[in-house]
């Protein structure tokens, strides 16, 4: 190889670290309620972003609608201490697409969290999976598109088999989605979340 | 300063370590879905074995079809059945000669399975914990599995717990596919028999 | 496009946080499998300090050598097979790693989730806990050790009851600590441990 594929290779490597990094401080930012430091992980060109069934919030107003409006409450980061967020990022596969601008990440997570449902403080175990868009503006990594894609989510008390889905949440007084959710099919509906890869031995 | 040469072999390491843990992580996704085939695709056709749990040892690539595609896969997921397997922490250690490497992982599942058998009887939710040790090699530029060896910790009901009940639905090797050969370590909590990481200590060696 | 020597200055780069997440996930595994002599030995013979939950802050290599081996590590005393119950199971998870411009010098912020078990007041129990890391990591003779390990609990609760109903068991018994914790503040306080970076984007 010569120089200037090595730092092609460094420079990809690169990429894919930043990437996971991006994932994981997004997280952290969630765990603190940090919603406009969330919203600012977002390029200015979002495309989307879409979790449980609040719905399809389309491009950065509709990040900040989604962070700021519907799951921050319009309350600056983490103003009801027993609110709990705990999203443990886990397994991320990223791939960078051959122009090095954009690129896709699966991952899992786990979570463990404690908020109102209905007039109850719950405390629930949650499961998803991401498939995330990325895309690198000024050479820094942001996000895209977020998709979580949410498996089940159930009460500490019951657990997935008992209650898998607490209820829904697809309704918010004044906050509106722009499209109904695309894939909303918790378990056990059996809803395999599409994979952005191929095999990596057959390639199908 | 290094050469380019070394610069190569290093960038190389670097990346076979990122390689193998997206490996690893695909790995974990497709067994998530059940989809056995593709996990069977991802090993070597020269592999070595794999062994979960008390299942056994199943050995080569006929024994890793067998596992998957037999015993597993003997009957397609029901309504409610599920397996997450939360694959996590990995620590890769390239080998020296770049063609084959080993990984440690953790694993933390989330199961709705039966547990009077592998595949009949009443559903139970379940916690699973474990580790793995496994074995890659590098084919025509690829990483492929060589050898899956998965130590179960404990897998218990959601309503119990591993201390109350370490583990339930294990029932040892199969009399319908068997195994190659009996369970080399089967050993779950509380047996306080530890599996040993593959790496040398990062500063002294031992 | 980059020369040799800059290339070089990238690898090295990507060679350490490879190294330094590999040596928290060591970490990991090492006091899983109750390794404690190996845990001290990942830790520089300057060390700052370890600060764990409500242990409380351990200074410099004999305060690591005090936590480790004489308090967890009961002084060494061989367990009975009719203690192999009592285990701990630590995820390490999502890494955020920064190294300091000097190269010798880094942080790490991690989330750790656990199974444990051990005797608390006399009974057996089993815990879910969660806590996070902000680590600080320093580059001796090529290798890279931990400089300060800095645990933060989230909660502690028991495996029946949850974070909500129970957000901590009780106090852990004493070790002889040098100093009180620094900031032992449990769920549901709604303390924030705070980050080692910046904003990724912002930069605030």
């Amino acid at each position: 190889m010569n120089l200037e594929e090595l730092e092609k290779s460094v420079n990809l490597m690169e990429d894919i670290q930043e990437i996971e990094n991006l994932q994981r401080i997004y997280a952290y930012y969630f765990d603190l309620q940090m919603w406009e430091d969330i919203i600012d992980l977002f390029s200015d060109d979002a495309e989307s972003v879409e979790i449980v069934d609040h719905g399809l919030f389309l491009g950065k107003e509709g990040v900040k609608k989604m962070y700021w409006g519907w799951i921050g409450k319009g309350i600056r980061s983490a103003n009801q201490p027993w609110i709990q967020f705990i999203i443990t990022q886990i397994g991320g596969v990223v791939d960078i697409s051959p122009d090095g601008k954009t690129a896709w990440g699966r991952w899992q997570t786990w979570l463990c969290e404690a908020k109102p449902f209905g007039a109850f403080p719950k405390q629930e175990w949650l499961h998803g999976y991401y498939e995330n868009k990325y895309v690198k503006e000024n050479g820094k990594w942001l996000f895209s598109k977020l998709h979580w894609n949410n498996t089940f989510c159930s009460p500490f008390e019951d657990g997935w088999l008992k209650t898998p889905l607490m209820g829904l949440m697809n309704y918010h007084p004044t906050v509106k989605p722009d499209a109904p959710p695309t894939a909303f099919y918790p378990y056990p509906s059996g809803y395999h979340l599409p994979y952005h890869y191929n095999h990596p031995i057959t390639e199908k | 300063m290094a050469t380019l040469e070394e610069l190569q072999a290093r960038i190389t390491r670097l990346d076979d370590i990122k390689q193998v843990e997206k490996l690893q992580r695909i790995y974990g996704y497709y067994l998530d879905y059940f989809e056995y085939q593709k996990v069977v695709d991802l090993f070597s056709d020269n592999c070595e074995s794999v062994e979960v749990a008390d299942f056994g040892v199943y050995r080569g690539k006929a024994g890793v079809k067998r596992f998957y595609l037999d015993l597993l896969g003997g009957k397609p997921p029901r309504v409610g059945e599920l397996s997450i397997g939360m694959i996590m922490q990995g620590v890769v250690d390239i080998d020296p000669d770049g063609r084959t490497a080993k990984g440690r992982w953790y694993c933390m599942s989330i199961e709705a399975k039966p547990t009077i058998s592998l595949h009949e009887g009443e559903l139970r939710q379940l916690w699973g914990n474990g580790i793995y040790e496994n074995e890659y090699v590098k084919e025509n530029g690829k990483w492929l599995f060589k050898k899956v060896f998965y130590f179960l910790n404990f897998r218990t009901p959601y309503e119990d717990g591993w201390l109350k009940v370490p583990v339930i639905g294990q029932h040892g090797s199969s009399s319908e596919v068997p195994p190659d050969a009996p369970p080399t370590n089967y050993a779950p909590y509380p047996s306080g028999i530890h599996l040993q990481p593959h790496y040398k200590h990062p500063i002294t060696g031992k | 496009m980059m020369n040799l020597e800059d290339l070089e200055k990238q690898v090295i780069r990507m060679e350490d946080i490879q190294e330094i997440e590999n040596l928290q996930r060591r970490y990991g595994y090492y006091f899983d499998t109750r390794n404690f002599q190996a845990i001290v030995d990942m830790f520089s013979d300057s060390a700052d300090s370890a600060d764990l939950e409500s242990f409380g802050l351990f200074r410099g290599k004999e305060g690591i050598r005090r936590l480790y081996l004489d308090d967890i590590g009961r002084g060494g005393r061989p367990r009975y097979p009719s203690e192999s119950w009592i285990s701990t199971v630590i995820f390490q998870i999502g890494g955020v790693v920064n190294l300091d411009p000097s190269g010798v010098a880094a942080r790490g912020r991690w989330q750790t989730w656990l199974a444990e078990t051990f005797l608390y007041g006399g009974v057996p129990r089993q815990y879910w806990v969660h806590g996070y890391y902000e680590n600080e990591y320093v580059k001796e003779r090529g290798k890279w050790f931990f400089k300060k390990l800095f645990w933060n609990v989230t909660f502690f609760t028991m495996f029946e009851t949850g974070w909500l109903t129970q957000p901590l068991v009780g106090l852990l018994p004493m070790a002889n600590p040098d100093g009180p914790p620094t900031a032992f503040y449990p769920y549901p306080s709604g303390y924030q441990f705070p980050y080692h970076y910046n904003h990724p984007i912002t930069g605030e």
